[in-house]
């Protein structure tokens, strides 16, 4: 049965989650700990700063040990984390997984790191020797269930992050931003992050230095653009077509009449201000300037709350994916389960029997209630005689979650 | 099966259009995209069918009086419709051209035909004027909508706290782009329109102009398709004014169509 044991950001403040969290070294010693003080037969850590997450495969009940290694691991009392805790088992347990690799699960809906992230747990169990082919089966299903809820819905498609709200917004205005013209001022980390992608997407940088030049000269290195003092403001604003300003200047840095001067020069071509300074860079009144669109912090943040809102919407696509996945994952779990298939394999060997008897009467004619009998002894006896061995031999498999060969004796006795 | 049996089932084929439009406009988000492009696609097919039929029942080129003409601007409509969505793939044109198209056709379907067989109908003069001037007027409807997306897409940017538009519709540049070059394909057509009809006065009254509204509405209509062109030939970039311009020509042209339509040409030619 696969189980998880874990606590996320909704079931746990930040300061539990850090105090169970797993470092990556320690991952190794983990493993091998949970797996032995949980009778775990295979096991995944998932550490991330959002979640901690122990999946594993086990024969019989093991929810309790799992979350008393976690508290014993990290030297706390299982009562003082049992409270964050969720414990869930069989077909729950897998749901989750999906649920957690396809970012539905995550704070930030659709966010793609994730993904990675569980990626990377797996990877990391497969190193210590901790997966074997159920949790193997779980991660390659899961991934691929994520991987298609991103494709086929838009959980993960408009952006979130001030950066990437920012790069999409341009793209909302200039459509493709091959050879548009970005222009930093000041230069914070959001506006290279936000340029870097305009950059990937052909855009051309120049950054605007202030006190320090040298930084200016860096990042404009970096960028592949140049640097230009800050005094050539308005040459540069007129060449620009996107200007992200995040200087830590203490008043406004850019005045409306900088713009109106720009404008004047770019015959209504569209110029687009990104103010993500506090206090801000841009004088309010520049976005009332023809041709001008300004979005400030706020404004941007506001757009990714929307844009946050459209992915909710899509969430429910998303879990219908994922449920069809599920169904399938949970399905192909049952056909390789041992007990039923130790059924079956009795009440085909009974049905033959009991025809191969009727045909035998036939032939026979009336029979004595001993001969009766004995027919009926003689042919049980095959049976038990001939299963006993795949029985007891299934039995011991299944205890060692080798269940990777009921598929082929299924197909062996045309079951 | 006869023109009408066929201008039918073009009918129900572009409802189908209509109701993508509808979802889409109420709803904000694109829903029947393929099937409603199928119909569409279809539903063309059997317009073409009625027209061509309809041009063996009349006798002449099919697009005097309302019937005829309403089917015909729709016909046209479609079609460009169809080549910016294969060249584009921007589904937000069809919020207009789906409900206009189907609005022409239900026009066409309820109202009677022009039985009149003039001569002057059978000019050669006639279908070439009339095609040049439909696709044009085809071409400049895309630019209209383009227009009205580009202004859509504009205002969702400076409220900034975009709703459900701002996710549908293209890109201001996009918007831009597609409509200029709407803008060039419209008024290469409108200019051999206007000039063919020159001609065709000229072989029926033996003068050019000969004053009746609806030349006067197409030279209105032309100027500012001229404005148009020189606003984009200038910035590189039509923005706003363009958009508003090519608004506002569509309205002159719609203005000009009905004009042409509801006082039919044989009306003039008669004179």
């Amino acid at each position: 049965m696969i189980v998880v044991v874990g606590l996320n950001h909704e079931t746990a403040p930040v300061g539990v989650r850090e105090a169970l969290a797993f470092p990556k070294e320690r991952l190794p010693e983990a493993l091998a700990r949970v797996r032995e003080e949980a009778g775990l037969g295979e096991a995944v850590i998932l550490s991330t700063c959002n979640r901690v997450e122990v999946y594993g495969r086990s024969a019989e009940e093991s929810l309790d040990a799992v979350s008393a290694f976690l508290a014993r691991f990290h030297g706390r009392e299982p009562a003082e984390i049992a409270p964050h805790l969720y414990r869930l088992e069989g077909e729950a347990a897998v749901r989750h997984a999906f649920r957690v690799a396809a970012s539905l699960d995550s704070m930030v809906m659709g966010e793609p790191q994730i993904l990675g992230q569980v990626k990377d747990a797996y990877e990391a169990a497969e190193k210590a020797g901790s997966l074997g082919s159920v949790l193997n089966a779980l991660r390659n299903r899961s991934v691929a269930a994520a991987k298609r809820a991103r494709t086929e819905t838009a959980i993960g498609r408009n952006a979130v992050s001030v950066s990437h709200v920012a790069v999409e917004l341009a793209r909302k205005i200039f459509g493709d931003l091959r050879d548009r013209a970005v222009l930093l001022v000041g230069a914070g980390k959001m506006s290279e992050v936000a340029a870097r992608q305009m950059v990937r997407d052909g855009a051309r940088a120049s950054v605007l230095g202030g006190r320090t030049f040298e930084r200016a000269e860096q990042l404009a290195a970096a960028l592949g653009g140049r640097a230009a003092p800050f005094e050539a403001l308005r040459g540069e604003l007129a060449r620009a077509d996107i200007v992200i300003s995040g200087t830590g200047a203490p008043g406004v840095v850019i005045q409306r009449a900088d713009v109106e001067a720009a404008q004047a020069v770019r015959r209504g071509r569209p110029l687009f201000l990104i103010d993500i300074a506090v206090p801000r860079d841009v004088a309010e009144d520049a976005g009332k300037v023809k041709g001008v669109f300004l979005y400030d912090l706020d404004d941007v943040k506001q757009v990714a709350e929307a844009n946050l809102r459209e992915r909710k919407k899509e969430a429910h696509a998303a879990e219908a994916i994922l449920e069809d996945e599920i169904r399938e994952f949970l399905e192909w779990r049952r056909s390789l389960e041992v007990v039923p298939l130790l059924v079956e394999l009795r009440r085909r060997a009974d049905e033959i029997r009991k025809a191969e008897i009727d045909k035998a009467r036939k032939r026979l004619g009336p029979l004595s209630p001993e001969q009766e009998r004995a027919l009926e002894a003689a042919t049980a006896a095959i049976v038990n005689k001939l299963l006993h061995g795949p029985t007891v031999h299934l039995k011991q498999m299944a205890g060692n979650g080798q269940s990777e060969h009921v598929g082929f004796i299924r197909k062996l006795f045309g079951l | 099966m006869d023109s009408r049996a066929y201008l039918l089932l073009t009918l129900l084929c572009y409802a189908v259009g209509a109701l993508h439009a509808l979802l889409f406009a109420v709803l904000r988000r694109s829903v029947l995209t393929t099937v409603s492009l199928t119909a569409t696609l279809l539903g063309f097919a059997f317009h073409t069918a009625a027209l061509s039929q309809r041009w063996t029942e009349a006798g002449h080129f099919p697009a005097v009086g309302l019937h005829d003409g309403a089917s015909f601007l729709a016909w046209a409509i479609v079609l460009v419709f169809l080549l910016v969505y294969v060249t584009t793939r921007v589904d937000a044109a069809g919020l207009f051209a789906y409900p206009f198209a189907f609005a022409l056709v239900f026009v066409a379907n309820l109202t009677p035909d022009s039985e009149r067989a003039s001569p002057v109908l059978r000019s050669l003069y006639l279908p070439l004027h009339l095609f040049l001037a439909v696709f044009g007027y085809g071409a400049l409807f895309a630019a209209f909508t383009m227009g009205v997306l580009y202004l859509f897409q504009e205002r969702e940017l400076l409220s900034r706290s975009p709703r459900q538009f701002y996710y549908l519709i293209p890109s201001l540049e996009r918007s831009d782009t597609i409509g200029g070059r709407s803008v060039v394909g419209g008024f290469g057509f409108l200019t051999l329109a206007i000039v063919t009809g020159f001609l065709w006065n000229h072989s029926l009254h033996g003068r050019y102009w000969t004053g009746d509204p609806k030349e006067w509405a197409a030279l209105v209509a032309w100027l500012i398709y001229v404005a148009i062109l020189a606003a984009r030939w200038r910035g590189g970039w039509g923005g706003r004014r363009a958009a508003w311009l090519a608004i506002a020509g569509f309205a002159v042209v719609v203005f000009t169509f009905a004009w042409a339509t509801l006082v039919p040409a044989v009306a003039v030619a008669a004179r």
